[in-house]
């Protein structure tokens, strides 16, 4: 199993070079740039992290093809890995409806039709400047994971080992050998809890929640609370005051939050479901200090 | 004066990068990046490549267009460049962008002047740290809008226009101004652009006015050939109000046009006169090539670009060229 962590939250490109330099030294195996129209603009911030470590993987993602043109996506990623090698690997997928909604962008329906279309014309691009790297798909709903097997790998949006066990079965029997099967959540392992980062935590846990789609949220019985809390933060409501409408469940489903103790047998759980990919995204990559907390859980679990 | 490196982002990326590392040998203090919008790499990435390998040069992106991309997208994008930059070494160059490139992508162009007045406007805002709400059409809709990230400096934007109308608004809003087209235009568009600088006197101390015009150093017969090419390239993008400001033959450059549409760049360059040649491009040996240059102070010029083909050998050319301006500097 391979480890990533997740950076670019409301941190400059100086603080994240400088957490990736960490989690590097710290035996690491990726770093992914998380790339939502509020943040900084991962393609860049990628170049910056390579610029300044040697051997660390670097995801780049996810960038919706609603936001950016496949050509875009395709030349940036060919860039990166003309720049600097092959160091990268590439997560697209639809994106979050209302970040998209707040730059005027609309998702065009069926989305998985044009996920996929995306996807064939940024290969094409990339093969035409002879560059290849590994291409995820970013998925929650049943009619995303449809299309998982047409990509090199999926990376879910969520962690409970029931929801993933769920979504691998959908996706079924993949043919290709390269195909592997991710998370990518909000996290906090610790080992010296933080009632500060478990806030983040949560705010970040009722974010996918937010965005995730009917048949998941039914699936676990938040359906009802959650579309009343959007309707709230449609109304223009920030986020945190309607935190109490949003059940601390989320952060059990959407999120990875675990004493170190505790991540062995999670990991152990997933490993058996043939999950080879997982990634902590934030508010791990919260401080040095968290990041650390996360290295030396892992550390520990792979000297066992 | 300054002399300033110009490359392409549909450059190869090993030549960007050996011409930005003799740049800095030479002593040139900026880049301009223009925005292959064809071309096979990301602008922003490769201009953050550059400020990451040579931290003695200032780069600046002169143009890209905020038509092919969200508003949100080149604001952060940007930004990201001004934090790996630090020290404001990062600018902005926005324009409309070419009018082939554009036609290619489907996208026609019916305000300029309102959509480089809203892109200005929204980037200065976002770049602010306010929460943005705005309406005006695909790619500049924004709802409450607010960024995360935050900014170490003002980012400079210059203009990369060329209409009379879009060189009045870069004396109104933008930080500077990137002039390209024949010589004879070169100075009206000037001009335009100080008269109605003169609005704001506060920004008329410190308003660069950049001079790119195709530039090739010419040492052999068969250079000519080159220039030729780049000549009736250039002219088959220039729209007609830039043409009729040159005072050209219309009725010439249309019959350039239209051998380039119809039978291609090689058909078109023989149809090139001496005296497009003259008004079009700067070419000619290292002195002949920093004496045009030195004339372009005049015009109340700042920085002039020496962008490709460059010559031959555009490393060689550049070093020539290079040692020539600090000679004759």
């Amino acid at each position: 199993m391979k480890f990533g962590l997740g950076v670019n939250a409301n941190e400059t490109t100086r603080e994240i070079v400088k957490k990736s330099i960490e989690a590097e030294r710290l035996g690491i195996d990726y770093v992914w740039i998380a790339d939502v129209p509020v943040q900084l603009y991962a393609p860049t911030v990628a170049s910056a992290i390579a610029a300044n470590t040697r051997k660390i993987q670097i995801g780049v993602g996810l960038l919706s093809t609603f936001l950016y043109a496949p050509n875009h996506i395709a030349n940036s990623f060919a860039t990166l890995i003309e720049a600097y090698g092959e160091r990268f690997e590439l997560l697209i997928g639809p994106g979050d409806k209302d970040q998209l909604k707040r730059v005027g962008l609309s998702m065009a329906h069926p989305v998985p039709d044009y996920i996929l279309k995306s996807k064939h014309q940024i290969e094409k691009t990339l093969s035409k400047n002879t560059v290849k790297g590994r291409i995820w798909l970013g998925a929650q709903g049943p009619k995303m994971l449809k299309i998982a097997k047409f990509f090199d790998g999926v990376l879910l949006n969520y962690a409970h080992p029931n929801l993933v066990k769920w979504a691998i079965n959908k996706i079924g029997r993949v043919k290709t050998k390269r195909f592997q099967f991710g998370v990518f959540a909000p996290s906090y392992v610790y080992s010296d809890f933080d009632q500060n980062v478990h806030g983040f935590l949560r705010i970040s846990s009722a974010v996918v929640a937010l965005g995730a789609p009917r048949t998941i949220l039914k699936r676990i019985g938040l359906h009802e609370k959650i579309v009343e809390a959007k309707k709230k933060l449609d109304s223009g409501l920030a986020i945190k005051s309607i935190l109490d409408d949003i059940p601390l469940k989320t952060v059990e489903f959407f999120s990875i939050f675990k004493p170190s103790s505790q991540l062995g047998t999670y990991l152990s759980e997933l490993s058996k479901m043939k999950v080879e990919h997982m990634v902590f995204s934030y508010p791990q990559n919260f401080s040095e200090k968290t990041i650390k907390e996360l290295a030396q859980a892992l550390k520990s679990i792979k000297e066992q | 004066m300054l002399l300033d490196l110009g490359i392409t982002s549909g450059m190869q990326l090993k030549q960007i990068l050996r011409l930005s590392e003799l740049a800095q040998k030479l002593g040139l203090k900026y880049v301009w990046l223009g925005e292959d919008i064809s071309g096979h790499h990301d602008v922003f990435t490769v201009a953050s490549y550059i400020l990451l390998k040579h931290s003695n040069l200032n780069v600046g992106i002169g143009i890209t267009s905020p038509l092919i991309r969200n508003i949100t997208t080149l604001a952060r994008a940007s930004v990201s460049l001004a934090q790996i930059g630090g020290d404001k070494r990062f600018r902005l160059g926005l324009g409309i962008g070419g009018l082939q490139d554009l036609k290619n992508l489907g996208i026609t162009v019916k305000n300029p002047v309102s959509l480089m007045h809203n892109a200005t406007t929204l980037l200065r805002r976002i770049w602010k740290g306010e929460t943005v709400s705005f309406q005006a059409g695909a790619g500049f809709t924004l709802q409450r809008y607010h960024p995360s990230y935050r900014l170490s400096y003002q980012i400079p934007i210059f203009f990369g226009v060329r209409g009379p109308k879009l060189l009045m608004l870069a004396g109104e809003i933008a930080d500077g101004v990137i002039l390209s087209g024949p010589k004879t235009y070169l100075m009206k568009a000037a001009s335009l652009v100080r008269t109605s600088l003169q609005k704001r006197p506060e920004a008329s101390r410190d308003f660069p006015f950049v001079v790119w015009v195709p530039t090739i150093l010419t040492e052999k017969p068969g250079d000519l050939k080159l220039v030729k090419r780049i000549v009736a390239f250039v002219l088959a993008d220039t729209p007609k109000k830039v043409l009729e400001m040159a005072e050209l033959n219309l009725n010439e450059i249309e019959k350039i046009k239209l051998a380039f549409r119809n039978e291609g760049i090689s058909k078109a360059s023989r149809m090139v006169t001496e005296g497009l040649i003259e008004e079009i491009a700067i070419h000619g040996n290292p002195t002949q090539i920093c004496e045009a240059f030195k004339q372009l102070e005049k015009l109340g010029v700042q920085e002039v670009v020496f962008g490709p083909p460059y010559g031959s050998n555009p490393e060689a050319a550049l070093t020539k060229l290079a040692q020539t301006w600090w000679r004759s500097s």
